[in-house]
């Protein structure tokens, strides 16, 4: 996994959807009871993962959204 | 039966329809649309462009230099006053009160304030005053030189319903003779990006009950002059109609979605129909809330068709599909359109319906008359009118053409406070004055999650952790039996405005259309009371009062009249303010803070504070059942106003004897059997100043003053809230026999320990910049 670009999904999401930082690893569930994203912030998400990298992931299936560890990889393989 | 009459006499409307009630009102029944390819607006790199804004510039609305949502106001307000025959010689002020609902207060300002700094270097410091939702009201006032009761209702697009609802409550109960009521909104890149985000614009125009694949915002304002029936007679004004019952509920689900199964909605039409003493099957007309989401006119077919398909003569119609979604202004804008289908037996159309679309209406419409393109020509005797809103808020109001004897379930219980929270900033930070600390350890205590409480912007974590405490401290478990007769008033001075800046920036940096969906729910300012509703499963009566700093001690007046008018048993009052980077920056700038302290006389300014302060209020009735332990008992209280410029007070020291004299009276005490007050002095040497003079004015000998600001700072509407929790506290003896107090003296004032162990009655009477004063006589048990 490419870290830095975890390191950078992570931080997106304790800045914009006011995830603690020491409550957030790379493989917690994101839509899991404990953290608890729901569609509103998947919308963010996908806004987020935009501005950072240019990917795209409107309508990118759900199970890429599960953790960062899957985000990264979604962003790696799309990165242009 | 309820015999005090409320009536219409006045109305006056301007939105993309028209820039007059009969301009609106011919284009709504021909089905004319509003809603245009948007212009205030850069939608450029959006994937929505069309809105229904209205042609008139600001100059063009009125003469002042206030915020585009006060100048939509007050056109209409001048409209509604001419038409019910008002005029400035004509009436006597202090009987004629202004309550305005609004959602996105000064977002043009808000704007224009952030892009000048960001773009060009140099905000305007004048457009700060124009921030608030608080100025619209006062503004509004301060043009007609009305001296009622005032108030902004800011539960965002249920705003401008419940704003008619509490201007009846008022009526009814005898405080106003008549209110200039309703709501305004301006089209703003606030709402316009924050709905973009959650992908809620339609592309094209609206389509309520049709393709319902978003809504079309607007901006405009609606407003009636509602007032009793004896004075409407006396003074031989012409009657529209009559104003009947209203329903005010909350979700308590989610912050921005309606509850899927109808059921909060349906609470507020079933009360709306109860208390106007009627069924289902009398209704006529229903003016839908219709908003075009997917998520709205689902739950709302759900809605009218459990209820009404008992009715075989029911119309429904969303005149949103030619008004587009006013927020803040629709409820207000649906209600003249509402009593103008009663006064010309003439219902209004959805418009955007092809034909196709017709035989699909068919099937979802069922037994009910969906008005579809082209009005209906039909008698309307009954009509009613449905707000939903974000935080899961809803209202709806009942109009009609007869008198109709409405049930009565005023009472004259006695009130208790019976619970506290508090969560205010005790340590003072270096030019940035007191701060709150919230933990973790704070959530948890109340078994809030984190993916809870993540969401939430910092007002609304102030007031989430201060209404848990108030609920725990009174003991009350809320569940199926009482989870109805529970409410929430919040009173704030400038709500979430950290989150609405914060939101407002990025948008200025990025571009409308890369607004944030997490942030946008956050920026109304009736998010903190969804939470709380949400959290708690509070399903009662829940408004937002954006009205200064007293609108904390506000909110206590408002619950307790929910409370005799048997809307609810338990009502939490609260008051909420932050302060962070941002509105310290907002506040200095403006020249509001500084370094200062309470009754010292030598500044210009203020220590700024921030928390939230929440008081259970509870019948004797449900004191009595619950066991509950009382702090003290809320024996009178009152509201006065005297209007002077927003952000000012100087000439409104009337105002401040009234609110004294008139809660004095309430309590059915003489000033003489007042102990001590709890005051508002924040260390700005003129309304420290002026609060003293009339102190010593009405009183006229010593008295102990306790000051909380002088511990918090001026936390504004958590602070006045402070005011009377520090005065129940008193009065309970939890404090103990002394407590540090400012003693008035004919020719000065001395801080000094004080035995408060025989005080019965204390005075806590707050100051909203604009004229705005409430008082509460808090009595010890």
């Amino acid at each position: 996994m490419n870290t830095e670009i975890a390191e950078k999904i992570k931080a997106m999401l304790v800045e914009n959807l006011r995830i603690p930082a020491d409550e957030l690893e790379y493989n917690s569930e994101l839509f899991g009871d404990d953290i608890g994203l729901d569609s509103i912030d998947s919308i963010e998400i996908i806004a987020g993962i935009d501005s950072l990298f240019g990917v795209q992931m409107t309508g990118a299936a759900r199970e890429n959204f599960q953790t960062i560890e899957t985000l990264t990889k979604y962003v790696e393989e799309n990165m242009e | 039966m309820n015999n005090r009459r409320c009536v219409v006499t006045g109305l006056g409307l301007v939105c993309a329809l028209g820039d007059n009630t009969e301009q609106c009102w011919s284009a709504a029944i021909n089905g004319v649309s509003g809603i245009r390819e948007v212009k205030s607006v850069d939608t450029a790199e959006c994937y929505a462009h069309k809105g229904a804004e209205v042609a008139l510039t600001n100059a063009e609305l009125s003469d002042e230099d206030y915020d585009r949502s006060s100048l939509l106001c007050i056109k209409a307000a001048n409209e509604a006053l001419a038409d019910a025959g008002y005029s400035a010689e004509s009436f006597d002020s202090q009987r004629i009160g202004v309550i305005i609902g609004n959602c996105v207060g000064g977002a043009a300002s808000i704007d224009k304030y952030y892009t000048d700094e960001i773009k060009n270097g140099c905000a305007n410091a004048a457009d700060i005053l124009k921030m608030p939702a608080a100025a619209i009201a006062n503004n509004v006032a301060r043009h007609f030189g009305l001296n009622g009761t005032t108030a902004n209702i800011v539960n965002a697009c249920a705003a401008g319903t419940m704003s008619l609802a509490y201007a009846c409550d008022l009526i009814r109960a005898g405080k106003a003779d008549a209110f200039v009521a309703g709501g305004s909104d301006s089209f703003s890149s606030l709402a316009f990006s924050g709905f973009h985000a959650l992908h809620a614009l339609a592309e094209d125009a609206c389509s309520p009950f049709n393709h319902s694949n978003g809504i079309t915002l607007g901006e405009g304002a609606g407003v009636l002059i509602i007032e009793s029936y004896e004075h409407a007679v006396q003074r031989g004004a012409k009657i529209y109609c009559d104003v009947l019952g209203s329903g005010v509920s909350s979700d308590a689900h989610h912050i921005t979605a309606p509850r899927p199964d109808g059921q909060g909605q349906m609470s507020a039409i079933k009360k709306a129909i109860a208390n106007s003493g009627l069924q289902f099957t009398d209704i006529d007309y229903i003016n839908a809330h219709g908003t075009g989401t997917a998520k709205n006119d689902e739950a709302e077919f759900l809605s009218l068709h459990t209820l009404f398909d008992c009715n075989d003569h029911v119309s429904v119609s969303s005149t949103k599909s030619m008004t587009g979604h006013c927020l803040g202004a629709a409820g207000s804008i649906e209600a003249v359109l509402t009593v103008k289908a009663v006064c010309e037996n003439m219902v209004p159309p959805t418009i955007g319906y092809s034909d196709d679309d017709m035989d699909a209406l068919k099937e979802k419409a069922g037994s009910i008359d969906f008005v579809a393109n082209s009005k209906r020509e039909k008698t309307v005797n009954y009509a009613i009118s449905n707000s939903f809103a974000f935080g899961g808020n809803n209202a709806s109001i009942v109009f009609s053409k007869q008198p109709h004897d409405i049930p009565d379930h005023t009472n004259d219980q006695r009130i208790f406070v019976t619970g506290i929270g508090e969560l205010c900033g005790t340590n003072k930070v270096e030019d940035k004055g007191y701060r709150a600390e919230i933990t973790s350890d704070d959530y948890k205590e109340h078994g809030i999650k984190m993916a809870f409480y993540r969401k939430l912007d910092r007002f609304s974590q102030l007031q989430l952790i201060s209404g848990m405490r108030a609920i725990s401290d009174a003991n009350v478990t809320i569940d199926e039996t009482n989870e109805n007769d529970i409410g929430i008033i919040i009173g704030t001075s400038e709500g979430p405005m950290t989150e609405i800046a914060s939101f407002q920036k990025n948008t200025v940096q990025q571009g409308t259309a890369n607004g944030s969906a997490f942030s946008f729910p956050n920026t109304v300012y009736n998010a903190a009371g969804g939470y709380l509703s949400i959290f708690a499963g509070i399903k009662g009566y829940n408004v937002t009062v954006a009205n200064g700093i007293q609108a904390g001690i506000q909110s206590i007046c408002y619950a307790a009249d929910v409370l005799k008018n048997g809307e609810a048993q338990i009502m939490l009052a609260t008051g909420t303010d932050e302060n962070t980077d941002v509105t310290a920056e907002l506040l200095m700038r403006a020249g509001y803070v500084y370094e200062s302290s309470p009754y010292t006389f030598k500044s210009d300014a203020f220590v700024q504070g921030e928390g939230s302060v929440s008081l259970v209020l509870e019948t004797e009735e449900s004191c009595t059942k619950r066991g509950a332990e009382r702090y003290a008992e809320i024996a009178g209280y009152a509201t006065a106003h005297q209007s002077v410029d927003f952000g000012t007070l100087n000439g409104s020291d009337d105002a401040l004897e009234r609110a004294i004299i008139d809660a004095c009276a309430a309590a059915d005490i003489t000033i003489d059997d007042i102990n001590a007050i709890s005051g508002f002095a924040n260390g700005h040497k003129a309304l420290d100043a002026m609060e003293t003079e009339v102190y010593r004015d009405i009183f006229n000998r010593d008295i102990p003053i306790f000051c909380v600001r002088d511990t918090i700072g001026e936390a504004r509407a958590a602070a006045s809230a402070a005011q009377a929790a520090y005065a129940a506290k008193v009065l309970s003896g939890k404090l103990g026999s002394t407590q540090d107090a400012f003693i008035l003296k004919a020719n000065g004032i001395e801080k000094t320990t004080t035995d408060i162990s025989g005080i019965k009655y204390i005075l806590a009477v707050a100051v909203g910049v604009g004229g705005n004063y409430s008082a509460i006589v808090l009595k010890k048990i």
